[in-house]
């Protein structure tokens, strides 16, 4: 479980992909399978090749066969098509996730980081704040407590990625104000708002993209996560991680019902890391 | 210094043939240098000169397998009976540091910032019956530290980034002689030193030389201090030599338009000319230069015999070698060319009215910088200066002098912590305290051009954009393109170049477009910080040309930021010197250049290379 | 920095604890009315709705006063080390906690040494040997540790190793010391592959960093062996970032082994934690959180102390330019 790294304190970029011509066959393959899912989600039902609903209490947990490709689960529902319909949960949240803590972090970053002062003291402050905390802990006690499932999970994991966003996002600007083209606009008068908007923020877009999608990528594993513990997605629900969680005890008799869920996720959210890297290497190699 | 007469072959330290690095990067194979051969005596000191891109640095670290991962070179160095090229890694490092020694720019970049500063020295000592003990080998440690000036005996416990440049500098070339070898090469020792302390550096480095017999391979941008401080030079561009000989020879006459430019581009300290004799394009690539002479792109005596192939270098007299294969015919012209850039010097400079009032005037002007837990740097105290209205003013100084904070107080980047600046009859120490409407007027009387070109602009905005923002400053009207070529045109850049990104333009077309942008408000006094240090020798005569051009054609005035007198006397009329936050002199430039009156001037003055050879300027 | 103000960091980074730690302990607290519905329903739990109980509920955890007097007293036990019994069983919570602690130090422990030392050992490698097989073999590793959650390379491993293979037990905690090394090896695994992934990326594009820097080729200059040079140079300087990342390394291993416990059933303290929450056995909820965080955060000062001592140029104080 890992919370997004800050690669900017990093030393150096490019060194996530080696060799050049593998990387790019990587990439592709990368960005295939998340096409793949990407399909899934939005036409799930469509070409799943049955219900992911319909429970066959006589079936139960079965192997593989002609008619259910991945075996079917405890109560004898379709596991390929439950996989199928699994990835609308398992890119919608994410993508709320990153797209929200994106935006929030990127406004807190530009003005923490240009502003200084009092606004930077009490935002960094916050940010350190949460940086204690074991934020998986946290996210598993408020949901679990609070209750409401999918969407508090949601709101809890935007909550603690704006943090590690912000410093980021931080980092960047403080790069970017003490450098000549900054302070040649200042001299010239232009206004506080747009040097921030027109020319730093132009400037930090490329690094804090690449990290929109590794966010996605971590709110993923988060979200299944915390479906794992019967935390995330209602019961019954077709997800990735609660999928997990219902079929952790037929490892013996099916135990594709658990590993199709897994590999899926290890796909997923590999794919995507590997495309969140090679767009970070694009960017900081301009 | 020895006599400059060609030692007889076969006596040679180091003898390297032929050789040619060529670097690979993202599947490209790129030439860095062709073909170059080098030869060092003993005890003798050689200079290689050369701008960026000529491949000098490698070609160090080439002689002895320091090379990067993806760089590799071939051809022949022979050092000791042996080719070097052609060693194992285990046989290297018997050489290496023994033998063979490297020293580079930046001591702090130079030195382990987690190891104390002894250490260095005392990680390569050998372990001799004479240097068993901890005290023996920290008694060796001291005694070498105590050879390159280092006396205090705590400095050996201290780390590298507790010390000062020049410290830093000494105790890493006490550590690169700590197994005494017979040549050290250095490359750009002094460039990331203040002036002054670049001059120390090089005395050390003589000195040490001297006293053990060492030979040298001084690497350099700056043929000056090639001139003074070496024996033999070659001159490098863009991958291949273009000149070799003696340096008091080749000072007196250079037998290459490369390095007749060079010499002629460097302002000289020692008058004030009209204009300065610019190179015109930029530096060029190995490869771009690729089978034709690597100058002739930028050569006004080019023929198309110097394009067809790539000229070997020929001797033309007993020890002196030239790439150049018209040297013979115009050697008149490169004769003439030289005298005359140095006849109109006498040229009068522009005397401003003192009885006006002045366009700037800065009185008293301190500025402390409180550091963390307490730490206050006393970056100013107490500086007053003025500017006239059409006058041109330079503020010369080292680093930690306040010459920047100064110049930056004046725009309003910096407020001063006490002190009064009053600007085209408006107090303007504290910009925030103004009303808009004075700050605007302030703005359009004084603006700023920066230092380093690569950074100067918004990457992500093309030169249009840039532009048009600047002059939106200006007040009035919407501005058009129009107006932006016009900028562009007095900058002497064309029109094409509207829509160009800064990546796509070189370092000295980026600090043109700047000075446009600085331009568009139409000031009456731009405030210049070190705007040329950070641009190759050769680029740089064209920006002083073309800030001379503007001062005459715009009337503008200048407050010129430098560490380097030459260019102040270029540019301006009067000068300020400042040490510690404090102005020690001031006057008419010529005045305090010929007859400094405050010891550190004369430091200053003193450290300029002097030239080897009687006569040349 | 002199050893008094070396003295006087530490406090004041011991005094910043304080209050973290008190603002925590509020917010577990407040748990109680976080939770939807009646806090007496929530502390019930499935106990049957008597007068009485409800009445011994309402005076344990003191509802009838105003919140802060509430928040008052409970921090005020806490301090003296009552953290309250359990809704499930009634049991002691410190006791519970103590009883899985060992199981979950032995976990964390066994983790955290894969994590550093087989980390650090292929970070080096691969940017020693960058470019080769080895290096692309490493990243790929990294790439996907950081993609799978430990619960699901934890499922993997226990599928083929301990169902397929056979090699390890696929649940419970083993007694002795090499027994339980024997049934955690499966389990520290799989915390540790995600977890190591982001040491391998920090100390490998640390390395390659410093192996460009210009003090290592001034040491190769002046004649220094190879292994002077990757211990007293390379390693000494890269691996500092690494330090600085130890903190997001804990938090990955605290969290990781919640899962992972849940995973391989293993009744420690993690999986302690998931069956009071999703037993919404509040008690229980707010010692064990309050145990965790105030843990985490001890670690992160002693981290703090650590990377202040390890590098001297924050001890001897950075002038400023």
């Amino acid at each position: 479980m890992s919370v997004p790294i800050d690669l900017s304190a990093l030393p150096s970029a490019r060194v996530a992909a080696s060799g050049r011509r593998g990387t790019s066959l990587l990439i592709h393959a990368a960005v295939f399978i998340v096409g793949l899912v990407v399909i899934c989600a939005a036409l799930g039902p469509a070409i799943a090749p049955g219900s992911p609903d319909t429970q066959r209490l006589l079936v139960g947990d079965a192997l593989p066969s002609a008619e259910f490709w991945a075996g079917t689960d405890l109560l004898g529902r379709d596991v390929l098509s439950r996989t199928i319909v699994g990835a609308r949960t398992a890119l919608v949240g994410p993508i709320i996730v990153a797209a929200g803590a994106f935006a929030i972090a990127t406004l807190l970053g530009l003005l923490a980081g240009y502003l200084g002062g009092l606004v930077d003291t009490v935002v960094m402050r916050w940010v350190d704040f949460m940086f204690a905390l074991p934020g998986p802990l946290v996210a598993i006690v408020v949901v679990g407590v609070v209750g409401g499932g999918y969407w508090t999970a949601v709101a809890v994991l935007v909550a603690l990625f704006v943090p590690a966003d912000t410093r980021i996002v931080r980092s960047a600007v403080l790069a970017q104000r003490p450098l000549p083209y900054i302070e040649a606009a200042r001299t010239l008068g232009i206004s506080k708002a747009r040097i921030l908007f027109v020319h730093i923020l132009p400037n930090v877009l490329p690094i804090v993209c690449a990290y929109v999608v590794l966010d996605f990528a971590f709110a993923l594993v988060n979200l299944a996560g915390l479906s794992f513990l019967g935390l995330g997605v209602q019961p019954g629900t077709a997800d990735w991680g609660r999928m997990l969680f219902e079929n952790r005890n037929i490892l013996f008799s099916n135990p594709v019902a658990l590993l199709l869920p897994a590999l899926m996720i290890i796909l997923t959210a590999g794919s995507i890391n590997l495309i969140g890297d090679w767009v970070y290497e694009r960017f900081s190699a301009q | 210094m020895i006599d400059s007469a060609q030692p007889a072959a076969g006596e040679f330290l180091l003898d390297v043939r032929r050789l040619s690095i060529s670097a690979v990067t993202g599947g490209e194979r790129r030439a860095i240098t062709v073909g170059t051969d080098l030869r060092v005596a003993k005890g003798e000191t050689v200079g290689i000169v050369g701008e960026s891109g000529s491949g000098k640095s490698m070609t160090a670290k080439a002689i002895v397998r320091l090379l990067p991962a993806n760089v590799s070179a071939s051809g022949e160095v022979h050092f000791g009976g042996r080719d070097l090229l052609a060693l194992t890694e285990r046989e290297l490092r018997e050489i290496r540091g023994s033998r063979i020694s490297l020293l580079f720019q930046d001591p702090f970049t130079m030195l382990n910032p987690l190891l104390k500063c002894g250490m260095h020295i005392e990680e390569v000592l050998p372990r001799t019956p004479v240097l068993r003990t901890g005290r023996q080998r920290m008694a060796e440690v001291q005694r070498r530290l105590a050879e390159v000036g280092i006396t205090d005996a705590d400095v050996a416990h201290r780390l590298p980034f507790q010390l000062s440049g020049g410290m830093g500098q000494r105790v890493a070339l006490a550590a690169a002689l700590a197994r005494d070898p017979e040549l050290l090469i250095a490359d750009e020792p002094s460039t990331a030193l203040d002036v002054t302390t670049q001059a120390e550096i090089l005395k050390l480095l003589a000195r040490v030389q001297g006293q053990r017999g060492m030979s040298m391979i001084l690497i350099t941008h700056d043929l000056r201090l090639a001139f003074s401080s070496c024996d033999r030079v070659y001159v490098l561009y863009a991958g291949s030599l273009l000149e070799v000989g003696g340096a008091g020879e080749i000072e007196r006459e250079p037998f290459h338009p490369y390095t007749l430019g060079l010499l002629l581009s460097e302002p000289p300290a020692a008058k004030r000319v009209p204009r300065l004799v610019a190179i015109r394009g930029s530096v060029a690539s190995a490869d771009a230069v690729a089978g034709s002479c690597s100058f002739a792109p930028r050569c006004d005596w080019a023929r198309e015999s110097c394009r067809s192939a790539r000229p070997p270098l020929a001797e033309t007299e007993p020890g002196r070698f030239t790439a150049c294969i018209r040297q013979g015919e115009i050697r008149a012209e490169m004769q003439a060319m030289r005298r005359r850039a140095f006849e109109n010097g006498a040229a009068a400079a522009m005397v401003a009215s003192a009885d006006t009032a002045p366009l700037v005037r800065v009185t008293g002007v301190g500025k402390i910088f409180e550091g963390r837990r307490g730490r206050h740097v006393h970056a100013l105290k107490e500086a007053s200066i003025e500017i006239h209205p059409g006058e041109s003013v330079g503020l010369v100084g080292e680093s930690g002098s306040g010459k920047t904070t100064l110049g930056r107080c004046v725009v309003g980047l910096e407020t001063p912590s006490a002190g009064a600046i009053e600007i085209g009859g408006i107090t303007a120490a504290d910009y925030a305290a103004l009303s808009p409407a004075q700050r605007a007027q302030v703005r359009r009387t004084v603006q700023m051009v920066f230092q380093d070109p690569y950074s100067t602009l918004n990457p992500r905005h093309s030169v249009r954009r840039c532009l048009l923002e600047a002059l939106r400053m200006a007040g009035g009207t919407a501005p058009t393109d129009e107006q932006v070529v016009a900028l562009l045109r007095e900058v002497g850049l064309p029109e094409t170049y509207i829509g160009r990104r800064p990546a796509a333009l070189s370092g000295g077309e980026r600090q043109r477009v700047a000075i446009a942008r600085a331009l568009a408000v139409r000031p009456k006094i731009l405030v210049c910080d070190e705007p040329v240090s950070s641009l190759d020798v050769s680029v740089q005569a064209q920006i002083l040309n073309l800030f001379k051009r503007l001062q005459e054609q715009l009337g503008l005035s200048y407050l010129f930021i430098t560490h380097d007198l030459a260019v102040v006397r270029q540019v301006a009329e009067r000068v300020y010197v400042l040490y510690l936050g404090e102005i020690v002199e001031h006057g008419a430039t010529e005045e305090v250049m010929t007859r400094p009156q405050h010891p550190y001037t004369r430091r200053l003055l003193e450290s300029i290379p002097h030239s080897a050879a009687a006569g040349a300027p | 920095m002199s050893r008094g103000g070396l003295i006087r960091y530490f406090l004041r980074r011991f005094a910043m604890a304080v209050p973290l730690l008190l603002i925590i302990s509020f917010g577990v607290f407040a748990l109680i009315h976080a939770a939807p519905g009646d806090p007496v329903r929530a502390l019930l739990g499935t106990r049957p709705a008597r007068p009485e109980t409800i009445a011994a509920i309402r005076e344990r955890f003191n509802l009838d006063d105003p919140f802060l007097v509430q928040y008052g007293k409970w921090l005020w036990r806490v301090l003296h080390g009552d953290l309250g019994r359990a809704i499930r069983g009634d049991q002691l919570i410190t006791r519970a906690i103590g009883d899985r602690l060992g199981l979950t130090i032995y976990l964390t422990l066994y983790s955290t040494a894969i994590i550093l030392g087989l980390g650090i050992a292929l970070g080096a490698m691969a940017a020693f040997r960058r470019g080769s097989r080895l290096d692309r073999i490493v990243v790929m590793l990294g790439v996907f540790g950081v993609s799978s959650p430990s619960f699901v390379t934890g499922i993997f491993l226990l599928y083929f190793f301990g169902v397929v293979l056979g090699l390890f037990p696929t649940f419970g905690a083993g007694h002795g010391f090499l027994d339980r090394a024997w049934h955690l090896t499966l389990p520290a695994l799989a915390l540790a592959l995600s977890v190591m992934a982001i040491v391998v990326k920090i100390t490998r594009a640390s390395v390659i960093e410093e192996l460009g820097k210009d003090y290592v080729a001034f040491g190769r200059a002046r004649g220094l062996g190879s292994a002077r040079i990757i211990f007293a140079y390379l390693l000494r300087n890269a691996l500092i970032p690494v330090v600085t990342a130890a903190g997001l390394v804990i938090v990955g291993v605290v969290a990781g082994a919640i899962y992972v416990e849940v995973t391989f059933a293993l009744p420690g303290l993690g999986s302690l934690i998931v069956d009071a929450v999703q037993n919404r056995d509040i008690p229980m909820i707010q010692g064990t959180t309050l145990f965790l965080s105030a843990f985490v955060i001890v670690v992160h000062l002693l981290i703090d102390i650590v990377y202040v001592l390890i590098d001297p140029r924050i001890r001897y104080g950075r002038v400023e330019a």
